[in-house]
Order: structure tokens, then C-alpha cells, then sequence
């Protein structure tokens, strides 16, 4: 018997430890491969602005007709003096990324109402409507 | 000894011959042109960018060298950056509903996600950075907090710009406690208003 086909949106939820398996281009291309298939991803670890930066810029490369871009969000204290320095800490001394905070990116046709504050951020997962 | 101390003066003396380079940056829509075209047009008596109600008019960066700004005495030239609006999503779909035919809709978002990209690496570029904010518009978005944060990162100077205050529905208050460790000033471009405070504060902040 195959399985039930049900419409619906994947949320995927990826711990620290499967993270530190990739390197951070991986991870990008692995993240926008599962987001074109309308999953939203939900990463344990928050991201630098660079970092951020980068996704923006990997996701526009990869707009096109079907795959209109990303929407994320990312949860951590970043603002924050301690953030700031934990951060410049663990980069200067430690050489390693600080990654203290979630991160979640999906397809922008599944992600609406984006709603992002210091401490909280919302969305609704909506079902692109079939044409 | 003698060879390091003229490299040193030499180095001084180039850098204070380049001209600064302002980028204005923002959400779409924001009113980047609007103001980019009020300083130009002040300034040089030209403009510099199309203006358009349908969001990412402006798809490339439109520069326009040698502008000089005068303020308390003090000038400086500065290049000034009119950039795209940075997002993370473009679909052709939403230029429809501009009454855009497709085609053109699908030609017009491959020109806004080059732009876009093109944009995000101006971030390394600039040495000083006007970001705009429509000021009826909630600007605690994760792509503004991306672009502050990265200028944060490369110690860019920062202005927040506070736009379209004339509406009714504007919230400035917003802006300001969206990110209070940066001056936010109040402008209105069509109307002129605090154009004059900007210079100063552009002067103040690169002389």
C-alpha cells in the first residue's frame, strides 16, 4: 500500500549536532534544496549577520519562477551587550562561531506574516493555493 | 625610517583625496529614490533615480560621483549610492497585480534579484550608510535587523533615516525604539523638510 498523500507544510527541526556535521555553504545549499520543497526549516543555532547576509544573497541566486525566495527569522539576543560580547569572545579567542539562538527559513510562499520581536517571532504556514 | 614616514603622509594625504561613499539603503519601497533624487537634484541640480509606486524600481545601483555637501562652513564630495531595495523574496506574481504583463513581471524580478544581490555585496563598500525607514511601516524586520547588524559588524557609520512622516498613519516612536543605539532623523523629501539637518549631520559625522 502507498502512502497517503496529505497536503500540508513540513517543518523540519535540526539539532546543534547535525549542524556541526556541515560546513556553513552546505548547510545553505542543503537549507534553500529543503525550503524549495515548501518545508520550513527550524535550525538550533542562531547565525551572525554576515551569515545572514549570505543567505539572503544564496537565496536570490536561486529565485526563479517556481521558488520566489525566503523568508527567516532569526531568535537570539543578538542586540544584546552580552550577546555582543560572548560573540567577539568566542570568534577572537575560541576561533569558533557563537551560536547561541534558533534560526527558521522557509519558502516565502509558505511563510506569511512574518512577525518579528526582541524576544518572540511569529508566522502562519500557509498552503500555496493551487492555480 | 625616512621611507615609512613619507608612506605614512603619503597614505594620509590619498585618503583624504577619496571621496566618501554614502549608500542609501532600506526596504523596497522605502523612498530611496525620493530622497537620493531630492539631494541630487539639491545638490547638482540633477536627478539620479526613477521613482515608481510598483516596488523595486530601482534594480541596480545608481551612483553619482562628486557630490559636494556644505554644512556649518565644512564640505565634503561624496559618492552617493542610490541602492536597491533589499529583501529576501521577488516573485514575478506580485508585479501582476501592478497590472504588469507577465513577461515583463518575470523580466523585471530576474532584475530585482541581481540588484538585490549586487546590493548585499555593496554592504563592504560603503563608508557610511543613510538607512530608510517608512515610518507608517513596522521597521523590526529580520532583514533590517541583518543589514544594521552588519553594518554594526564593519564599524560603518549609520544614520536612520525616519520617512514618509506627513501620513497620518506614521509612527516615528517606532523606528526609534526599533534601534535605539542609532540617532534616527525625521525627513521629508517631497516636502524638503530637515534636508538641511541631514547635511549637517553627514558633515558632523565624516569631516
Amino acid at each position: 500500500m502507498g502512502e497517503e498523500t496529505v497536503s500540508g507544510v513540513t517543518i523540519e527541526f535540526l539539532s546543534k549536532k547535525k549542524l556541526q556535521e556541515e560546513s556553513f555553504d552546505e548547510k545553505v545549499d542543503s537549507i534553500i534544496t529543503r525550503v524549495k520543497e515548501n518545508a520550513v526549516v527550524v535550525l538550533e543555532e542562531g547565525w551572525s549577520p554576515e551569515e545572514e547576509r549570505y543567505l539572503i544573497e544564496h537565496a536570490m541566486e536561486e529565485v526563479d519562477e517556481e521558488f520566489p525566495g525566503i523568508e527567516f527569522l532569526g531568535l537570539n539576543e543578538r542586540d544584546s551587550k552580552i550577546h555582543k560580547a560572548k560573540r567577539m569572545f568566542y570568534e577572537k579567542v575560541l576561533n569558533e562561531k557563537y551560536r547561541q539562538g534558533i534560526t527558521i527559513v522557509g519558502n516565502s510562499r509558505v511563510m506569511e506574516r512574518v512577525k518579528k520581536e526582541r524576544d518572540a517571532v511569529s508566522f502562519l504556514a500557509k498552503l500555496e493555493e493551487e492555480e | 625610517m625616512i621611507g615609512r614616514l613619507r608612506d605614512f603622509f603619503s597614505n594620509l594625504f590619498s585618503a583624504q583625496e577619496e571621496d566618501v561613499s554614502i549608500g542609501i539603503y532600506g526596504p523596497p519601497n522605502a523612498g530611496k529614490s525620493t530622497l537620493s533624487n531630492q539631494i541630487s537634484l539639491d545638490l547638482t541640480g540633477e536627478k539620479m533615480s526613477n521613482v515608481s509606486e510598483v516596488p523595486h524600481e530601482t534594480r541596480a545601483v545608481e551612483k553619482k560621483e562628486k557630490v559636494a555637501i556644505e554644512a556649518d562652513g565644512r564640505s565634503i564630495d561624496i559618492n552617493l549610492l542610490d541602492m536597491p531595495g533589499i529583501t529576501t523574496n521577488v516573485d514575478f506574481k506580485d508585479f501582476k497585480e501592478h497590472g504588469m504583463e507577465e513577461d515583463d513581471a518575470k523580466g523585471r524580478a530576474k532584475e530585482a534579484t541581481k540588484g538585490i544581490v549586487e546590493d548585499v555585496k555593496y554592504l563592504d563598500d560603503v563608508d557610511a550608510c543613510l538607512v530608510i525607514f517608512d515610518s507608517t511601516k513596522d521597521p523590526y524586520t529580520q532583514v533590517n535587523v541583518t543589514i544594521i547588524g552588519n553594518l554594526e559588524d564593519k564599524d560603518i557609520h549609520i544614520l536612520v533615516l525616519a520617512k514618509k512622516i506627513d501620513k497620518e498613519e506614521e509612527d516615528t516612536e517606532r523606528v526609534r525604539d526599533a534601534f535605539p543605539q542609532h540617532p534616527v532623523l525625521e525627513v521629508s523629501a517631497k516636502e524638503g523638510e530637515n534636508i538641511d539637518k541631514l547635511y549637517e549631520e553627514i558633515i558632523g559625522r565624516l569631516s
